[in-house]
């Protein structure tokens, strides 16, 4: 029997929730993730699909099936972030994958990339230095020193996944022109993996002292606001502190998605939640920063304090 | 003095390709080479840990080479961070403040200042050391506008944090070794 996981015609963090409960906790059954519809889908939407037929093949799971929009836009969209690269792995594809000249993926920041150990991060460190320049500083209007900045909280957020996820996960970053949303342009950054999440990380450490009240949201909360680490090392638990430290100096707001609760910091531009419990439960952790172009005002402030 | 260059360390012992100081592991390697460096030469050195060429440091980074260093052998040695960008300066204070530790780092257009949490008497007092070159304790004293008693503590607390030292009876920036 075939179950079908719907994509939600617009994926992004908004919707993760619903593609989560469409997800579910696979049994037995074979899966087809229906994508056919599907007219948009941000960094942060395509990784949890990867993420998902991760899980699925790391549980012996028969090969899910995945349908390809049928909009060549959108198709072609997925394909010059590198999507497809990936999901041939995990999914069994149905529909055309459109084929990718390397300089039609020059309006890609960094397309997705796996992380799987401590090379990768450098790698990533590397080329997001090589082509982020010119946006931070042009686009988003960020200082020229925001550029490593911006490199040490993508570190940060990747090497998360090596040190205490148990298991791989991607990352990939792209700008887009809010325009209706926010009237601004903005550079998203998308980190996941299917590992063991923040509440199992913590469990030895936490757990015991808030007794009934333990759970993920807990745990995010002690890993983003209180900088607790599971390792007993006092230089630990810094990382999540400094990309929330960067992010606030540039107005940008951070999510953490894990288990079944979601932590959001969120700036003056954003309604988000603070945080959200009882989501339906997704594998591993998945972190989204957004960091929006500095308005005019803003940056005198910044020049002023 | 020891120079010692963070880059050629990360070159010749995981990749020549790398230019960054990111991620715990390599954070791990990178100081372990610089205490077999610092091995080689005698305690009353000072160690130059060179920073010019390398480009993102994160906090992971920062905390396993500088914090560690710090921790294992910061009163025993002296050390001066230099070619310290103010990314890389960020990093730096923040895990030495994390542990309760400063040190002396030099940024890249030769400015030396005190990174971590100082009190105020000691920074005016590292100042002035600095500004002077060398300064007698009445020199110190006279110039600055606190108590005797609490100018003394802190020289004596520079001292122990080997962020200055005294020789022949004055305070000597670690640039002067």
């Amino acid at each position: 029997m075939t179950r079908v996981v719907e994509i939600p015609s617009s994926f992004d963090d908004q919707s993760f929730d619903l593609f989560a409960r469409n997800f579910g906790e696979p049994g037995d059954e074979r899966l087809l993730f229906d994508a056919h519809a599907a007219n948009w889908a941000t960094p942060y939407g395509l990784i949890g699909i990867l993420i998902a037929g991760q899980v699925l093949r790391n549980a012996g799971a028969e090969k899910p099936l995945f349908t390809i929009p049928t909009d060549r836009r959108v198709s072609g969209y997925w394909s010059r972030l590198g999507f497809f690269d990936f999901a041939e792995e995990f999914f069994e594809l149905h529909g055309t994958v459109p084929k990718v000249r390397a300089k039609q993926k020059q309006d890609v920041l960094l397309e997705i990339t796996p992380i799987r150990e401590v090379d990768d991060v450098h790698e990533v460190v590397r080329k997001i230095q090589e082509r982020a320049v010119a946006i931070l500083t042009h686009e988003l209007k960020l200082d020229s020193t925001s550029t490593m900045g911006f490199a040490m909280a993508l570190s940060e957020a990747c090497q998360n996944i090596v040190e205490h996820s148990g298991t791989s996960g991607w990352v990939s970053v792209q700008s887009y022109n809010w325009k209706q949303r926010l009237g601004r342009k903005i550079v998203l950054i998308a980190v996941s993996d299917s590992g063991m999440g923040f509440r199992e990380s913590l469990e030895t450490s936490l757990a015991r002292h808030h007794g009934d009240r333990w759970g993920d949201g807990l745990a995010l909360e002690a890993a983003l606001m209180q900088a607790v680490s599971r390792f007993r090392d006092p230089g630990r638990g810094q990382g999540l502190q400094g990309i929330r430290r960067y992010l606030s100096r540039w107005d940008g707001k951070m999510s953490v998605r894990s288990g079944t609760s979601r932590l959001t910091i969120s700036p003056d531009w954003d309604s988000d939640s603070a945080r959200l419990d009882n989501l339906a439960k997704f594998p591993g952790s998945q972190i989204q920063m957004i960091i929006p172009e500095q308005l005019e005002t803003s940056e005198e402030g910044k020049k002023g304090e | 003095m020891k120079l010692i260059d963070l880059k050629g360390i990360l070159n010749r012992t995981l990749s020549p390709r790398y230019a960054d100081l990111v991620t715990r592991s390599t954070g791990r390697v990178v100081r372990s080479r610089v205490e077999e460096e610092l091995e080689k030469i005698d305690p009353t050195q000072l160690a130059v840990i060179d920073f010019g060429q390398v480009n993102c440091l994160d906090f992971s980074c920062a905390d396993e080479i500088v914090a560690k260093l710090l921790l294992s052998h910061g009163t025993v040695r002296y050390f001066l961070l230099r070619g310290v960008s103010s990314a890389h300066m960020e990093a730096i204070h923040t895990v030495l403040e994390r542990h309760g530790l400063a040190t002396v780092a030099e940024n890249r257009t030769g400015e030396v200042q005190l990174l971590g949490p100082i009190n105020e008497i000691a920074r005016q007092a590292f100042g002035m050391v600095m500004k002077k070159g060398s300064a007698r304790e009445q020199d110190v004293l006279d110039s600055l506008d606190y108590s005797p008693d609490s100018v003394r503590e802190a020289l004596d607390e520079l001292c122990s944090r080997h962020l200055i030292f005294l020789a022949a009876a004055s305070y000597q920036p670690l640039t002067s070794i």
